[in-house]
C-alpha cells in the first residue's frame, strides 16, 4: 500500500463529508419548502485495492447517490385526501352562499311573506267589502310575487358565480398541466443520465397535489416509461411530454341538470369534446353537483311552487265575482307552464290595475259573500304539492330545511376531512419532513467526519515526511 | 415516531384555529341570543321553526277574526234584544186592546200610533249597521235588508268566519232567518229580489266554506212575519177589529220565541267563540315555548362555555410556547 493511496483515502473522507453538509444545508434550508422531501447520501465504499500479502485494502469511500426519503403510497393517500377536502370546501362557499338566499332565521323571507298572503285573504273575508282591506290583499300578493322573484335571481346569481368560477379554474388546471409536463419533460432527460432529479420528483409531486383540488385524478407510470396523469372517468391528461387543455363553452340546457346557458367543460383530448358531467372530485366535482344538481333541484321546485300557486289561486278566483260583478278573472297573470314559473310570476293585468277586480263572492252582487276570499285563505292547508303530499308551507320549508341538511353535512364533512388531512399530514412529515434536531446531529457528524478525513491525509504527511526524512 | 419542527407548528396551527372557531360561534350565540342562525345550524329545528311562526301568524289572525265575528255577533244580539222588546210592548198592547174592559176606539186609535212608531223602530233596527256594513243583510251588506213596506231585500248569506285552522263559524245571521218563524213558508222567500244562494253552491265548488245553518225547520207551519204582524196589529187598531187583535196575540208569542231562540243561537256560538279563542291563546304560548327552545341560546350554558373555550384557547398557546422548544443549536454554542 503507497502512501500516496491513503492521501487519496483521506481525499474521498473529506468528499464525502463535504457532500453530506452540503445536502444537510440544503434539508435544514428547504426545511420549510412546501413538498420538500429530505434527502440523504446514499454512500458506498470505493473500489478496494489488492494489497501486499493477502490484504484487501479499502480505499475510501465515495457518496453513491443523494436521495429522497418519501412515500410514494402515502402521496397518492394525501392526493385523495386534498382533493376530497376542496370538493368539500368548495362546496361549503358555494352551499353557504345558498343557505344565505333561503335563510330567513333572523328576518323576512318567502315563509312569512306567504303567511302573510293568505292572512290578508283572511281579513279580507272578514270585510270582502273593504277597500283598505283589498289594498293590502294586493300588496301582500306583490311581495310574495316580489320575493318570488329574488329567489329565483339569487339562485340564478349563485349559478352565474359557480360558472365563472369554473371557468378560472379550468385556465389554472391548463397552468397545472403544463407545469407537469414541463417537468416531465425534465425529469425524462435527467433521469436518463441516471441520476435521481430529487426535487424536480417534489415539484412534481406537489403539481400533482394542486391538481387533485381540482378534480379526480390518477398517476401511473406507462409501460413506455411516460409518467401519465389521467383523469378519472375522462381519460387522460398528461401523457409523458404531451398535455391537453380544458376549455368551457357556454351552451343550451342539457339532460343532466345543466341550466341554460351555463358552461360546458370540454378537454382536447376526448373525442366529442365535451366532459361536463364525467367530472367527479374535487373543486370541479363540487362545482358541477351543486350547479347542475342541487341549484337545478332548488329552480325546479321554486317554479313549481310558483306555478302552483298561481294555479290553485287563480281556479279558485276564476269561480268568483268581483265587486263590478264580472266572473272569471284571473288573479295571478296565467302561465303556460311552470317553465321558469318563479320569473314569470305576476299579479294580472286586471288586479295590478284595479282592486275591485279582486273577487270575493260565488255569487254576484253580494258584497258581503266571503267564500271565495275564504277558499284561497283555505289553499294554505291544501296539499297541493308533491302529488298532494304537501301544502306550500311544507313544500318551501322543505327546501329550507334540505339547503340546511346539505350545509351541515357538508360541515361535518370538512372537520372530518381535516382530521384526516392533519394525521396524513403528520404522516408524511415523520417520514419525509426535515428535523432541525436531526439535521443538526447530523451536520455536526459529517463535520467530525470531515474533520478526521483531513486528520488521515495530515498523518499521511507525516508518514510521508518521515519517509523522506530517512535519507538525511 | 420522527417529529419535526414542521409537525409541531402545524400542531400550533391547528389547535389555535379549532379553538378560535368554536369560540366565534359561542360569540356568535352570545351577540344574537339565538343558536339557530342559520338553518344549517339545526335543518330540521330550523324547518320546525319556520312552520311554528306559520302557525303563530295565522293563530294572531284566527284570533283577531274571533275577535270581529264577536263584535259582529254581539251587535246583532242587541239590536235582536230590541226586536224582542218591540215585540213584548206591541203583545202587551195587543192583551190591553183586544179584550174590552178597558179598551175603545179611541184608546185603539191612540195606541195605534205607538205601534207605528214601534213597527218605524223595528224596521230601523232591521237596517242597523256596524261601520258601512249592514248585519242582517246576509251577503247583502251594502244595502238596508228592509224596504219601507217591510219586505226583505237581503239574502240568506252567512259570512263564515275562520276562527281557527278549519273550523268556521257563521258571524252574521240574515233577517230572513229572524223576521219569519218559517222562513221557508214566507213571502220574502217567494219575493224576486230575494234569493237562497247557500244551496248547490257547495256542490259546485268543494273548497267554498258554506253557511250549514240553514236547515229548513217546520216546513209545513204558518210562517209569521214580524213587521207583516205590527201591520197587522195596527190595521186592527185602527180598524177597531178585536177579533184580529185578538189573532195576532198567538202569533206575537211565536215570533217572540222565534226571536229569542236567534239569540239562543247566537250565545252558543259567542260562548264557542271564546272557548276556541282561549285554546288559541294557550296554543300560541306553547308555540312561543317551542321557538324558544329551538331558535334561543341557552345563555348560561354559551356563557360557560364560552369560559370553558377561552380556557382552552390560553392554555393552547401556553403550550404552544413549550412547544416550540429550543432547538439542538441553542446547546451548540
Amino acid at each position: 500500500m503507497a502512501i500516496p493511496n491513503i492521501f487519496r483515502t483521506g481525499m474521498s473522507g473529506m468528499m464525502a463529508s463535504k457532500t453530506a453538509v452540503a445536502t444537510t444545508g440544503h434539508n435544514i434550508s428547504n426545511a420549510n419548502t412546501e413538498g420538500y422531501s429530505r434527502q440523504r447520501v446514499q454512500q458506498e465504499t470505493t473500489t478496494p485495492q489488492i494489497g501486499s500479502g493477502r490484504n484487501i485494502l479499502g480505499t475510501g469511500v465515495q457518496p453513491a447517490r443523494t436521495e429522497r426519503v418519501n412515500d410514494e403510497y402515502l402521496e397518492k393517500h394525501i392526493r385523495n385526501g386534498v382533493r376530497d377536502l376542496s370538493n368539500f370546501e368548495e362546496k361549503d362557499t358555494a352551499l353557504r352562499q345558498i343557505e344565505d338566499i333561503f335563510n330567513e332565521m333572523n328576518g323576512e323571507g318567502l315563509n312569512r311573506l306567504m303567511s302573510r298572503f293568505f292572512n290578508e285573504f283572511r281579513k279580507l273575508s272578514n270585510e270582502p267589502d273593504s277597500e283598505a282591506v283589498r289594498q293590502s290583499v294586493r300588496e301582500a300578493s306583490q311581495a310574495i310575487v316580489n320575493d318570488f322573484h329574488r329567489l329565483r335571481n339569487e339562485v340564478v346569481e349563485v349559478r352565474k358565480h359557480i360558472d365563472s368560477r369554473i371557468e378560472g379554474y379550468s385556465k389554472e388546471i391548463n397552468t397545472a398541466t403544463e407545469e407537469i409536463r414541463d417537468l416531465n419533460i425534465k425529469i425524462q432527460q435527467a433521469e436518463a443520465t441516471g441520476v435521481s432529479p430529487n426535487d424536480l420528483l417534489d415539484k412534481r409531486d406537489k403539481a400533482l397535489k394542486n391538481l387533485a383540488t381540482y378534480m379526480d385524478i390518477a398517476a401511473h407510470k406507462d409501460n413506455k416509461g411516460h409518467y401519465s396523469v389521467d383523469v378519472r372517468g375522462v381519460g387522460p391528461l398528461v401523457v409523458g411530454p404531451n398535455a391537453e387543455k380544458f376549455s368551457v363553452e357556454r351552451t343550451p340546457a342539457d339532460q343532466d341538470g345543466k341550466g341554460e346557458n351555463s358552461v360546458d367543460l370540454r378537454t382536447s383530448a376526448s373525442a366529442h369534446g365535451n366532459v361536463t358531467h364525467g367530472l367527479k372530485g374535487g373543486k370541479l366535482g363540487a362545482l358541477l353537483e351543486v350547479r347542475d344538481q342541487m341549484l337545478t333541484t332548488i329552480l325546479d321546485r321554486l317554479d313549481t311552487m310558483a306555478y302552483s300557486l298561481s294555479e290553485a289561486v287563480n281556479d279558485v278566483h276564476a269561480e268568483g265575482y268581483t265587486r263590478t260583478g264580472q266572473k272569471g278573472i284571473a288573479f295571478f297573470a296565467p302561465m303556460s307552464g311552470k317553465d321558469r314559473a318563479a320569473e314569470f310570476l305576476q299579479l294580472s293585468d286586471d288586479v295590478k290595475t284595479n282592486i275591485n277586480n279582486i273577487a270575493t263572492a260565488a255569487i254576484p252582487d253580494a258584497p258581503g259573500d266571503n267564500r271565495i276570499a275564504l277558499a284561497i285563505a283555505g289553499l294554505q292547508d291544501h296539499r297541493i304539492l308533491n302529488d298532494g303530499r304537501a301544502n306550500f308551507d311544507e313544500f318551501y320549508n322543505s327546501i329550507v330545511s334540505d339547503v340546511g341538511v346539505a350545509t351541515q353535512r357538508n360541515k361535518a364533512g370538512i372537520s372530518q376531512q381535516k382530521d384526516i388531512m392533519t394525521q396524513l399530514n403528520k404522516m408524511r412529515d415523520q417520514i419525509s419532513g426535515v428535523s432541525i434536531d436531526e439535521e443538526t446531529a447530523n451536520l455536526l457528524q459529517f463535520q467530525q467526519t470531515y474533520g478526521a478525513s483531513a486528520k488521515v491525509i495530515q498523518v499521511a504527511d507525516e508518514m510521508l515526511k518521515t519517509v523522506l526524512d530517512l535519507k538525511r | 415516531m420522527r417529529v419535526t419542527e414542521g409537525t409541531n407548528y402545524d400542531t400550533i396551527r391547528d389547535s389555535i384555529q379549532r379553538s378560535r372557531s368554536r369560540m366565534e360561534n359561542l360569540q356568535q350565540q352570545t351577540a344574537t341570543l339565538k343558536k339557530l342562525n342559520t338553518p344549517s345550524d339545526d335543518p330540521v329545528g330550523s324547518a320546525k321553526v319556520l312552520e311554528v311562526r306559520t302557525d303563530r301568524m295565522n293563530n294572531d289572525q284566527f284570533q283577531m277574526n274571533a275577535k270581529l265575528a264577536e263584535t259582529f255577533l254581539n251587535n246583532t244580539d242587541h239590536a235582536l234584544e230590541e226586536l224582542s222588546n218591540i215585540l213584548v210592548r206591541a203583545k202587551e198592547i195587543a192583551i190591553g186592546q183586544a179584550s174590552g174592559a178597558r179598551a175603545n176606539d179611541d184608546t185603539r186609535l191612540a195606541v195605534a200610533e205607538e205601534v207605528s212608531q214601534l213597527y218605524q223602530q223595528a224596521v230601523a233596527t232591521a237596517n242597523r249597521r256596524i261601520g258601512e256594513r249592514y248585519i242582517f243583510g246576509g251577503y247583502k251588506t251594502n244595502k238596508p235588508p228592509l224596504d219601507n213596506e217591510g219586505r226583505y231585500t237581503g239574502d240568506n248569506g252567512h259570512m263564515m268566519s275562520e276562527i281557527a285552522k278549519g273550523i268556521f263559524l257563521s258571524m252574521n245571521v240574515p233577517g230572513i232567518e229572524v223576521f219569519n218563524t218559517n222562513p221557508q213558508a214566507s213571502e220574502d222567500a217567494r219575493s224576486e229580489i230575494y234569493r237562497n244562494n247557500t244551496q248547490g253552491e257547495r256542490q259546485q265548488n268543494r273548497t267554498l266554506a258554506s253557511a250549514d245553518e240553514s236547515t229548513p225547520e217546520r216546513s209545513e207551519a204558518e210562517n209569521v212575519n214580524l213587521f207583516q204582524e205590527l201591520q197587522n196589529l195596527r190595521i186592527g187598531l185602527l180598524s177597531g177589529d178585536t177579533g184580529g187583535i185578538q189573532n195576532t196575540l198567538e202569533r206575537f208569542d211565536q215570533m217572540h220565541a222565534k226571536v229569542v231562540s236567534e239569540r239562543a243561537k247566537i250565545g252558543a256560538r259567542v260562548a264557542g267563540l271564546q272557548t276556541t279563542t282561549q285554546s288559541l291563546e294557550r296554543h300560541t304560548i306553547t308555540n312561543a315555548q317551542l321557538t324558544s327552545q329551538l331558535e334561543d341560546a341557552d345563555m348560561a350554558q354559551v356563557v360557560s362555555d364560552l369560559a370553558k373555550e377561552e380556557t382552552v384557547f390560553r392554555s393552547s398557546l401556553q403550550s404552544s410556547h413549550k412547544l416550540i422548544q429550543p432547538t439542538l443549536l441553542d446547546f451548540l454554542k
